[in-house]
């Protein structure tokens, strides 16, 4: 991984985007997060069509017609952004602990939305806006790697 | 000056050095910071998109607002706490930046455009509570506040990059700081 992230940080779209870090960098974080935004609004109005505290003059076909489409697309939205901030940064991504976890709540958070909209349920509603929740932690916790001491791949 | 005392005695307060001294409190202080502004955004891009006509076009604007808004407000004082905290650690060089007072100007636009909505299409609201799409008007103010909050991301986003943390708590001497090198 240390090999490939070296290899990936040599090649010209992350040379372009290293070069030009001043806007590069604080731009894609910032597209990033735009992502997020439209995941949690979503994930937010069918989780709380499901607890029954918002949305009630909607039915939940109604509720997943809406906002299903819109979660699945913001996650593409943040699939490319994402892919293009470990272009951009191979080594502080992919040699982090927090990215590798991250990634695998967010095939884990995926999942649980596709099934979510087969079988809304209340516990599982709450569960998956917890696995949200700890996804954008981790997600935060890149830039600090260190504070996993041992676990970081950057340590030692 | 007045201010910068009051910064400097902000910034040497326990809960600012405490903090400070922590590995783990300013980033999950940030964690708590985005997942706030992720819901506030996400939701009032909800309701502008409703008053632009492209999404729920056929639920009354009034069910959405009391629906939807209350759950804004939480996000938002989440959001501001966290920000406020945050804000302690190192305040007279985030009150210093430009990126902070941009965002702050930024923050501020977007009350005025919500007072404004309030004030012209908001006050006809019956006329087209059931129509698919705001009066003009409603709908330069939902564009408008679009634009405004993906400015507040990015300028927020660039004051971390444009400012140092005060006295970070030293990383693990194992720890190569190259790799660390963009926040």
């Amino acid at each position: 991984m240390k090999q490939f992230s070296l290899w990936l940080s040599t090649t010209s779209p992350s040379l372009f985007i290293q070069n030009h870090n001043a806007w590069t960098i604080p731009g894609l974080q910032s597209l990033h997060i735009i992502g997020i935004a439209m995941v949690m609004g979503a994930v937010l109005m069918l989780d709380l069509r499901i607890l029954e505290l918002a949305g009630m003059d909607q039915t939940m076909e109604e509720t997943i017609d809406r906002f299903g489409p819109w979660l699945t697309a913001s996650l593409w939205w943040m699939l490319a952004t994402g892919l293009l901030m470990v272009v951009g940064q191979p080594t502080r991504e992919l040699m982090s602990f927090s990215f590798r976890a991250k990634v695998v709540l967010v095939a884990a958070g995926a999942l649980a939305s596709v099934f979510l909209r087969r079988r809304p349920t209340k516990a599982f509603a709450i569960l998956t806006f917890l696995l949200w929740m700890c996804i954008i932690v981790l997600g935060r916790l890149i830039a600090y790697d260190h504070v996993w001491g041992s676990w970081s791949p950057a340590a030692g | 000056m007045e201010i910068q005392s009051a910064l400097r005695w902000l910034q040497e307060t326990s809960l600012a050095n405490g903090i400070r001294n922590s590995l783990l409190l300013f980033p999950l202080l940030e964690a708590v910071h985005v997942f706030g502004l992720a819901l506030v955004v996400g939701t009032i891009t909800v309701i502008d998109l409703r008053l632009l006509g492209l999404a729920s076009t056929r639920r009354p604007f009034h069910v959405m607002a009391s629906d939807i808004l209350k759950w804004t407000w939480v996000a938002f004082a989440i959001t501001v706490c966290a920000g406020a905290l945050m804000f302690t650690t190192n305040a007279q060089v985030y009150f210093a930046n430009f990126y902070f007072r941009v965002k702050v100007g930024l923050l501020a636009l977007a009350g005025l455009n919500v007072m404004l909505f309030h004030l012209t299409a908001y006050r006809r609201l019956e006329r087209w509570d059931r129509e698919p799409s705001a009066p003009a008007i409603g709908r330069i103010a939902a564009a408008a506040s679009l634009v405004i909050w993906i400015a507040i991301i990015f300028s927020g986003r660039m004051i971390g990059f444009t400012t140092t943390r005060a006295a970070v708590p030293e990383p693990p001497p194992d720890v190569n700081l190259e790799e660390l090198l963009f926040k």
